[in-house]
This record gives C-alpha cells, sequence and structure tokens, in this order.
C-alpha cells in the first residue's frame, strides 16, 4: 500500500516518525508523503525522520495556544485547528494524492492536540479526497488520569464516525516496569510502527516480485472496510540465530529443498501474534474480518503453512472473511506475521475509558460549578467587613 | 516560559533582584524584562542585577511619602515614615531601622500608584508583552507599597496587556502587627479577583522570625524557576511530555491562590576518570550507569512532595487543577514512578485536571518533583490573616466608637459607606491634607509599633480635607496611645489613648457602633470626599 501520513500532536508526530524509522531500516516504502501537524513549537522539533518543511505549527497566532500546546484541552485544539484549516488544506495541496492508495491519521487521544486537531483534520480530508481515511489512535492508560480518559472517550467517538477504520493501540497494554519515561514511550512507538508498517507495507512491492500468495493493497483495504475499531497482533521469528529452532529448519529446508517453514511453524506464529500483545486486547470472536499477513523471504513461507494458518484464523474469529497472504521481503532476516482483526465490537478497554470518562467529566462539573464562589467565600472573610484595596 | 518581573515595595524588589538573579545571565525566563518600583530609594540600593532603567521610584514628590534623605530627626512625620516603612519590608524588619515610603499604607500606596499612572506606564516600556508568556507581580501584601502600588499595577497591566497576570504575593507572619495582617487579607481580597493567579508565599511557614529572609527568598526563587523554567526547543534530552507554557496558564487559568512544592532526592555522582570523560567527549562511550532510581523512589518522591511544606499551606484535597513536573537525569526518571506518582495525586486531591510533564536534563545531579496545585480554596492561613484583620479592624472601630463625640457626622459618612472607590479624589485630598498629615505624623512618630494607627491617619487624611486634619489635630494627643499600641490586642489601652486625637484616625475601622463601621469601609472603599468636609 502506499501512504499519506498525517500526525497530529505528540504522540501522533512522534508516532510518523517511528514509522519512518522502522521503513528506512527494512527497506521498506510506505509513507510516500508525511506530514506532522502540532501546536507546540518544542514538540515538533522532535521528529528525527520528519523533514523539516513537513512540520506544521498550527494556532501560534491563536491567543490561547501561541504556539505552546494546547494545555491538554481538547476543545482548544478542535478550535486551533478550525482556525488554521486553510493552513493545513493549503499543505494538503503538495499531497499528490493519485500516488498513493489511502492516508492515515495518528494522533494520541488522551492530549489536546491530538484529540482536538486530528478529527477537524480528519473532517477536512474526507471533504478533499475520496481515498479511505485510516486512523491511528493511542489511548491513555488508566494511570494517565481522568482528564486524558475523558479527552479519549470524546475523541473516540469523533475518530471512529468519521475515519474509514480506527486502528487503536492501548497504552496499558504495552507498560512495562524497569522503563523510563523516555523509553517507555518510545518502545511503545516503535512497536506500534513495527505493526503498522508491517501491515500497511504488505502489496507495496514492484509487480514483477509478487507471488501468487501475495498481499495486495485492495485486500487490506476490503479487510479495513468495516469501520469500526481494529486491533493488530504480531509475532516474528529471528531466521539467522544459530540455537534457535528456526534456523534449524532453515538449513534442513535448504538440505531438503523444501524451501519453507513447515505448515506448522506458520500456524504457530500466527497463534502467538493473535494470543500476544495485541494493540487493543480485545475478544478475537468479535471481529468482523481479519486479515494475515508474512513478511520475510518468500522461500520460507509455504502455501499450506499461510492456509493453515488461515483457517485457524477463521475459527478463532468466528468469521469467513480471512484473508491471508505473504509480503516478500527476501533480504529480511526475520519472518513476521502480522494479524489485523477488523471492527473488534468487544474491547473491554474502551468501556474502561468511558466508565473513567463520565466519572472525570462529573468532578470536573462540580468543581466548575462551585469554583468562583469557593474563590470568593476563601478571600473574603466571613462578614465581608474587609474591604478591597482597589 | 517567558515571564515578566515585576516587582513592587521593598519585598518585592528583594525578591525580583532574586528571581532575575538566580535565572542566569541570558535571563531564559525574563528575557530581561524585569521592572521594579518602589515608593522609596533604599531597596534598589541592594540590587545587582536589576539595571537603573529597570527601577523606579514614585510618590517622591508626594507630600505624604516620606523619602530617607527628609530630614527624620526634625520632623515628627518622619520618624511614622519610618516606623511604618520597616512593617511595609517584608524581607528586612530586623535589619532595616528606618522606615520610609508610604508607611505601611497601603491607601497612600494606592494613591500614589495613581497619581504616578503616566510614569509607570512610561516605565513599563521596559516589558515587552510580545516577548513574554505572562507577567508575574511579585509584592508583599503586608506592606503599604506591595499591597497599594501593587493593586493598583495590577490593575493597570489587567488593563493594558492580554498575557495572563500572575501575582507572588508575601504573606505577614503571625509575629508581624496585626496592621500588616489585616493589610494583606485586604490585599488577598483585592488582588485575587484581578489576577490571573495568585501565589501567596506563607511567611508563619517559610520565615524563622531570627533569621533573615533567606530561607524564604530561596524557597520562592528555586519553585518559581522550576515552574516556570523555559526548555529551549533544542536542548537535548528533549521531554517526551513536555511542560508547556499553556501547560502551565491552562493549569491556572481557574484563578484563586495557588501553591507550590518542590522535593528533591540528590543522586550519588560517580567521579569520572579523565579517559572516561574524553571517550564521552568522543562519543565513544554511551555513559550508561545504572540508575539509582525507580518506580518506588519516583512515587514517593511524588508523596514526599504532597506531604511536604507548601509555598502556602492547604488543604490538598480543595485543589481545582494540578501540574507536576518531574526533573532528572533521563535514566533516572522512570515511566511508572510517573504515572502512580500522577494517579496518587488524582486520589488526592480528587480533580482528574492533572497535567503531568517530564524535564529531563542529562547533567543534573538531583531527581526532582515540582508540584503545582492551582485553586485551593481551604487555606487555614488566609482565614487566619482575615481572623486577626477583622479583630483589629473591629479594635479600631470600638476605639474610635468610644471616642467619637459627634454621631451625626457618622452617619453621614455611613451613607457613604458603600461608595465605590474614588482613588482619585482621595489623592486630591491627601494633597490638601499636607500640613495636618504632618502634625499627625510628629504626634505618632514614637509609635514605632502601631502602624495601624498610620495606617488609619492617612486614611483619613485621603478621605478628609486638610480641615479635617487640623481638627483632629488631637492627634498630638495621642502620642501616649500610640506607645502602648504596638501589639493592639487591648482595646482598653488604644481606647484610652485615642480618646480625642484619635477620632480621626481610627474612625475606619468598623466596629460595634454603626458610625464608625462607615468610616472604615469609606477610607479602604475610597469614601468620596465629601465624607470629610462633612466631618469637619
Amino acid at each position: 500500500m502506499k501512504l499519506a501520513t498525517i500526525g497530529v500532536g505528540n504522540a501522533g508526530s512522534k508516532l510518523i516518525d517511528r514509522m519512518l524509522e522502522f521503513e528506512k531500516q527494512t527497506g521498506r516504502n510506505l509513507c510516500r508523503h508525511v506530514l506532522v501537524i502540532n501546536t507546540a513549537r518544542t514538540d515538533l522539533a522532535k521528529p528525527k525522520y520528519v523533514p523539516k518543511d513537513r512540520r506544521i505549527l498550527i494556532g501560534d497566532t491563536h491567543q490561547k495556544a501561541k504556539g505552546h500546546g494546547v494545555g491538554g484541552d481538547g476543545e482548544v485544539g478542535a478550535e486551533v485547528a478550525k482556525n488554521d484549516i486553510d493552513e493545513i488544506r493549503r499543505v494538503f495541496d503538495d499531497v499528490e494524492i493519485h500516488e498513493v492508495d489511502a492516508i492515515l491519521v495518528a494522533a494520541g487521544l488522551g492530549g489536546g492536540t491530538g484529540s482536538g486537531a486530528g478529527p477537524v483534520v480528519i473532517d477536512e480530508l474526507q471533504k478533499m479526497y475520496d481515498e479511505p481515511i485510516y486512523g491511528l489512535g493511542v489511548l491513555p492508560g488508566e494511570y494517565e488520569g481522568g482528564r486524558p480518559a475523558l479527552n479519549a472517550a470524546r475523541s473516540l467517538q469523533s475518530f471512529v464516525t468519521k475515519v474509514d477504520n480506527f486502528i487503536a493501540f492501548d497504552n496499558d497494554a504495552w507498560r512495562s516496569r524497569g522503563q523510563t519515561v523516555e523509553e517507555g514511550y518510545e518502545e511503545m512507538n516503535r512497536e506500534l510502527a513495527t505493526r503498522i508498517v508491517t501491515l500497511l507495507a504488505a502489496g507495496e512491492v514492484d509487480e514483477t516480485e509478487v507471488g501468487e500468495n501475495a498481499m495486495d493493497s485492495s485486500d487490506i483495504m476490503r479487510t479495513l472496510d468495516t469501520g469500526g475499531v481494529s486491533s493488530i497482533g504480531y509475532a516474528s521469528s529471528d531466521l539467522e540465530k544459530a540455537d534457535g529452532l528456526l534456523s534449524k529448519y532453515k538449513y534442513k529446508n535448504k538440505d531438503d529443498d523444501l524451501n519453507s517453514m513447515d505448515a506448522a511453524k506458520i500456524k504457530g506464529l500466527v497463534r502467538r501474534a493473535v494470543n500476544s500483545r495485541l494493540t487493543i486486547p480485545c475478544e478475537v470472536s468479535s471481529a468482523d474480518r481479519a486479515l494475515i499477513v508474512f513478511a520475510g523471504p518468500s522461500s520460507m513461507i509455504s502455501r499450506k503453512g499461510i492456509e493453515s494458518a488461515r483457517e485457524w484464523l477463521e475459527n478463532e474469529a468466528d468469521t469467513v472473511e480471512v484473508l491471508a497472504g505473504d509480503d516478500p521481503r527476501e533480504d529480511s532476516d526475520t519472518l513476521a506475521a502480522v494479524v489485523l482483526l477488523s471492527n473488534v465490537t468487544d474491547a473491554p478497554r474502551i468501556k474502561e475509558i468511558q466508565t473513567q470518562a463520565v466519572d472525570a467529566q462529573n468532578k470536573i462539573r462540580e468543581l466548575d460549578a462551585v469554583r468562583e464562589e469557593e474563590i470568593t467565600s476563601l478571600i473574603t472573610d466571613d462578614d465581608n467587613e474587609l474591604d478591597p484595596i482597589v | 516560559m517567558r515571564l515578566a518581573l515585576l516587582g513592587v515595595g521593598n519585598a518585592g524588589v528583594r525578591l525580583v533582584e532574586q528571581l532575575h538573579g538566580a535565572e542566569g545571565s541570558d535571563s531564559p525566563i525574563s528575557g530581561d524584562n524585569v521592572l521594579v518600583i518602589n515608593t522609596t530609594p533604599s531597596a534598589f540600593a541592594e540590587t545587582d542585577h536589576i539595571a537603573d532603567h529597570q527601577q523606579l521610584l514614585i510618590g517622591d514628590t508626594h507630600p505624604d511619602v516620606q523619602q530617607p534623605t527628609a530630614d527624620a530627626n526634625t520632623n515628627s512625620g518622619s520618624d511614622e515614615d519610618v516606623d511604618s516603612g520597616s512593617d511595609e519590608d517584608t524581607d528586612s524588619d530586623t535589619e532595616s531601622p528606618t522606615r520610609e515610603g508610604v508607611g505601611g499604607d497601603p491607601e497612600l500606596g494606592a494613591a500614589v500608584a495613581r497619581q504616578e499612572l503616566p510614569e509607570i506606564r512610561r516605565a513599563l516600556d521596559v516589558v515587552d508583552d510580545t516577548e513574554v508568556d505572562a507577567a508575574l507581580v511579585v509584592a508583599g501584601l503586608g506592606g503599604g507599597t506591595g499591597c497599594g502600588v501593587g493593586s493598583v499595577l495590577l490593575e493597570e497591566l489587567t488593563s493594558i496587556y492580554e498575557i495572563p497576570i500572575y501575582v507572588l504575593g508575601v504573606l505577614p507572619s503571625e509575629a508581624e502587627s496585626d496592621k500588616r495582617a489585616w493589610t494583606a487579607a485586604r490585599g488577598i481580597r483585592t488582588v485575587v479577583p484581578m489576577a490571573d493567579a495568585v501565589f501567596p508565599i506563607d511567611n508563619e511557614t517559610w520565615h524563622d522570625p531570627g533569621d533573615d529572609y533567606t530561607a524564604v527568598n530561596e524557597m520562592v526563587t528555586e519553585r518559581i524557576l522550576s515552574l516556570f523554567e523555559t526548555r529551549e526547543a533544542t536542548t537535548e534530552p528533549l521531554p517526551e511530555l513536555c511542560v508547556d507554557p499553556n501547560d502551565i496558564e491552562r493549569t491556572l487559568a481557574v484563578g484563586g491562590v495557588s501553591t507550590l512544592a518542590h522535593v528533591e532526592t540528590e543522586l550519588d555522582v560517580e567521579p569520572e576518570g579523565w579517559i572516561t570523560r574524553l571517550r564521552k567527549l568522543l562519543g565513544m562511550e554511551a555513559s550508561r550507569q545504572p540508575a539509582q532510581s525507580d518506580a518506588t523512589t519516583i512515587k514517593s518522591l511524588v508523596e514526599c512532595a504532597v506531604e511536604s511544606d507548601f509555598s502556602l499551606p492547604c488543604e490538598i484535597s480543595s485543589t481545582d487543577r494540578v501540574l507536576l513536573i518531574l526533573s532528572g537525569p533521563p535514566r533516572e526518571l522512570s515511566r511508572k514512578g510517573f504515572e502512580v506518582g500522577r494517579s496518587l495525586l488524582e486520589d488526592e486531591t480528587g480533580t482528574v485536571e492533572i497535567l503531568a510533564g517530564d524535564n529531563p536534563d542529562s547533567a543534573a545531579t538531583a531527581v526532582s518533583v515540582t508540584l503545582l496545585l492551582s485553586n485551593v480554596t481551604d487555606v487555614p492561613r488566609i482565614e487566619a490573616l482575615q481572623r486577626r484583620a477583622i479583630a483589629y479592624q473591629t479594635k479600631k472601630a470600638l476605639q474610635s466608637a468610644i471616642i467619637e463625640t459627634d454621631h451625626t457626622v457618622e452617619d453621614e459618612i455611613a451613607d457613604d459607606i458603600h461608595t465605590a472607590r474614588p482613588f482619585d479624589e482621595q489623592l486630591v485630598a491627601t494633597d490638601a491634607v499636607d500640613s495636618g498629615e504632618n502634625t499627625d505624623s510628629a504626634t505618632e512618630s514614637n509609635e514605632t509599633d502601631q502602624t495601624d494607627e498610620h495606617g488609619f491617619r492617612f486614611e483619613d487624611d485621603n478621605s478628609a480635607t486638610t480641615d479635617a486634619w487640623i481638627e483632629n489635630d488631637e492627634t498630638t494627643t495621642e502620642t501616649p496611645s500610640a506607645n502602648t499600641a504596638d501589639e493592639p490586642t487591648d482595646t482598653a489601652t488604644a481606647e484610652k489613648t485615642t480618646n480625642e486625637s484619635s477620632i480621626a484616625e481610627e474612625t475606619t475601622n468598623e466596629s460595634a457602633s454603626g458610625d464608625d463601621e462607615p468610616n472604615i469601609k469609606d477610607p479602604f472603599a475610597g469614601e468620596t470626599t465629601e465624607d470629610e468636609p462633612r466631618q469637619q
């Protein structure tokens, strides 16, 4: 697939940057157009792979933003993006849309810019283009607190209704102990970038190299066509590890001239992908459609293996709409399986976020209601006998 | 975040001097947008970091303002001024024997500021509001200049600038005079509604009466700088969750009073050999020391911050919004600790409006947590100040009531109680007052302790015409009373002393007698000049 990618806000920008990094490392060429949009000048300095002229600061003339972010307030984020929509549109003009198959908008839903400006950008894109627009959203962890949950719950509604498919990433599922703040976000973004790029980059390779099992962009788009929220699973095997089972297989295969990993191994990889951490934990059987991409040297991927894996997933996901194919990467030293579960409707984390958001909203309203009164009562004595100086 | 620093009064000048000095020579926070205003030049002499053009002396031509050069010995008025000056000086009560300026009278401070508004506006040209994200007015709220001039400056700033205006206001301790408590209670009442946020600094918590103000100043400097510290966009390592100026602004946007905590834990610094350093310089060795802190360390640090002394002690659960900044070497900043700490704050404060960010600094030798609680509404210290202020005001009113013979006058005054604050009129009045005032001051000169009376007199002056003052000249008799009244806890003493003279002075207090109440309010609220003629 060929993508135009747009990162909105701090998390979105970093995600796009990691995607570009992974692309570069693995010789893929998925992101044909890149753009990051932010309200904070400092955050725009972070990406390493996004060209300087593809970083857009919005709201620098906005009274509340002034290039210093939106203070975690989604409403301000949306307002700022609406005000600067002309500028955003002008930047899109450079995008040769006929060169791409789809547009991917990445954003963190817990912050102010991603949650607020993201949907505004998507609205505008929907008006301008017929190509499908996919959302890639990072959901805040429970520990991040009520405000991010409220931003996310509200923004999730906008995203899911506006995009053609929303790929969710749950911070909570990916947190691990012992990380520093920096490492934590870096690792999560890398994991997500790996999954997204491996999935969507399938079918971008020149026609000549494409085998008969090859996954096509249209297959991926068809699977995503369901709308709703999607989750991605991933597993990979290092082919060069001398002491690993697989490498033994590799040699054995060469000897036997079988040129492929046996079907059981392939199926095992897929099972691992589904049962390992999904980008958002969900009930696999609630998926509407599913798709498996095997990325690696085509010699390692047996047709039989693909088929048995497909059947297994068809069973697991309880849907007949399961596609499977390979993405030949002859130079790759790993074999990776990516599983896309499209339109999963049973994702407990989303419910949790919504509950947390409702609590947060109530607390915010309570505080709003008594704020003026409490300040007045603090600064005046009981009988209001003390007068102000001026 | 760029922050203009505007110091008012002795305490304000010294704190701004400290802040400006501590931020570093290239002024990353203020960008050299600094201005200090005082009614007496003495505090300016102690400044090293504030340039001459950033210092504004006002009131030097105002008849009621005592300048240090004035012949204090010959002029009775000068003595009084001296007393009040020390009151106003939060930073150096102990060290400064001279009392200059507006004599602890916020009304006079406000009057002087209004009169010199054109001068102040001109001086504000040194502050470029397009260069800064906000302005911070720094003042001692118990002082006449800090509170009076500060309030007028604040009013002016909010009307000319679109940027948020914050106030850093020092609150007097229990050891300081009742009058200062009264001034500060009214100062809080005045500045909180006008400012976008107020950071009261509690001297009771932070100032040991035996010491100078170093501890308070250092505490304030450390906290303000760590909150507003500006990050250059290019400084490595970049924060993952940057605290942008708008994060601070949003946290403070609810108004009210805010309070700051800052705790840190020192890290063991391993001495590096020159080879290691050289290798590092050459980029040959990524210095990857093992982290000394983990999730638990960070979490306890946040807990520690919650338990620590805030710049203004308060009930944590009355907080409206919270900002948490975690600083230190990047390898020490545990993500889990950061998140657990943040979640802990949500439980402790009961608010969900918590913004948190990291501020990695590879060169740091400590991990620190800076905590901003915005709009705390349960603040025992402010209530205590108000109680003291009311007691003081009531006592004054009582005294004046006893003294008062002319009830009709008081009644008339009462009518005017609720009139708005015509400071201009007051100014006119004060101008006229000169002669009478001097006499008053002379009489009171002995009463160094009783700043209260001074304050009242001034108020009276403002409201009253010269004639009134002349009538009041009885104040000369007051001198004894003034002496007794150092700590005006005893109403009896006050009553004695005040009998004749204090009528004019102490009419200000609203007490049992309805008549008195009007008087009090009038001076502060800015009664109309009309009252004075009536009195006369």
